[in-house]
């Protein structure tokens, strides 16, 4: 019986002990351009994209590679989690701006410099 | 402006669209419901529209994800819920809910633009396009699905449902893992070679059953789960009502 119980809630915890300090990743939406254009993220690990949208217009961050789509509110920041991804490009764009709000998240197995922690 | 207009109208009115014809198919709805309905759920979509501010903050900046995963959920529970009893409450939470899911993002995006004077007209003519090719899309596919109804019986059309109400579950699935409430799982396939979701077919084939180019394990794994649990409810609960009414 305690078995039974306990099961369900063991495997919640190994489900979720998946969650474990992300590397973070700032984005800034300006202009209806993502700055930077080209995120290098390192291959296998989850990330934490932190977006800030500094445009008076809303914003939807939009990728079918990533399977990620979020609305990003006028001068506001919003949080995103990624990964673990294997390498390759996985491209995003702003739903609202297709035309201009362009970018990529580059998945590689190199060491990785621009991570913000 | 005009064509990211119409483009944005037909991703977010195709979903809806497509449910409503799936469960109007299923069991016809007055006429007056419908378009009662119809109103209930644009003021409802407005109402989520103006308090998203408020919801976003809540949880650690994850509230609008959590309030669209439980939206998920309920259209996937009212939808079965429909196909089991034919329930005229069922049918209303599911398109008022799958409303609330896909318009918020539209009448965002056109309260956001609408105050640019160049933009008004652009995006005037770009929903009045998208609702048009929508409304003869919506004809056509309830034309469509009460011929596959009459040919191959109604569990063709409650298969269809099953595939549209997990892809829903899918969506939250995508969402919880969005905001690090789920892992993601490696990638099962890669299709976008063949098939990318951003074409013209991929994204009808999105609104209706949930294509996905580049799935992970857990997507594929709850697809065909709440697919086959949807198709189960559907074929044993009514048995099991008959032989207790016998």
């Amino acid at each position: 019986m305690i078995k039974r119980l306990i099961s369900p809630y063991l495997y919640c915890c190994i489900f979720l002990s998946f969650n474990v300090v992300s590397k973070e990743y700032l984005v800034v939406l300006k202009d209806h351009l993502f700055y930077p254009a080209e995120i290098v993220v390192p291959a296998n690990k989850k990330v934490r994209l932190l977006i800030e949208n500094q445009d008076s217009t809303p914003e939807e961050f939009d990728s079918f590679d990533l399977n990620r789509e979020k609305v990003l509110y006028p001068n506001r920041k919003s949080v995103i989690y990624i990964g673990p991804l294997t390498p390759g490009r996985y491209e995003f764009f702003g739903e609202f701006s297709p035309n201009t709000a362009r970018g990529a998240v580059i998945v590689t197995d190199k060491e990785q410099p621009n991570a913000n922690n | 402006m005009l064509i990211t207009s119409l483009v944005m109208s037909l991703n977010q009115l195709l979903p809806v669209a497509i449910l409503l014809i799936l469960l109007q198919v299923i069991a016809k709805q007055s006429l007056l419901r419908l378009l009662g309905m119809l109103g209930l759920g644009i003021g409802l979509t407005f109402l989520f529209v103006k308090s998203a501010p408020i919801i976003s903050p809540w949880f650690d900046y994850q509230g609008l994800e959590y309030t669209q995963i439980g939206l998920c959920i309920l259209i996937f529970f009212s939808a079965l819920h429909y196909a089991v009893k034919r329930a005229a409450l069922a049918f209303i939470i599911a398109i008022m809910s799958v409303m609330t899911l896909y318009l918020s993002h539209y009448i965002i995006y056109l309260i956001g633009f609408w105050q640019s004077n160049e933009a008004a007209q652009s995006l005037f003519i770009g929903t009045f396009l998208g609702l048009g090719i929508c409304s003869s899309f919506s004809v056509l596919l309830y034309f469509l699905l009460s011929a596959i109804k009459q040919r191959f019986g109604l569990s063709s059309i409650l298969l269809l449902l099953a595939l549209n109400s997990a892809a829903k579950l899918v969506v939250a699935l995508d969402l919880a893992s969005q905001i690090d409430v789920i892992a993601t799982t490696a990638t099962v396939w890669d299709l976008r070679a063949i098939l990318t979701e951003n074409s013209e077919f991929g994204r009808m084939l999105r609104a209706f059953i949930g294509y996905e180019a580049t799935p992970n394990l857990t997507s594929v794994l709850s697809y065909i789960l709440s697919s086959v649990v949807f198709l189960s409810v559907c074929y044993f609960i009514p048995k099991s009502m008959a032989k207790e009414q016998s």
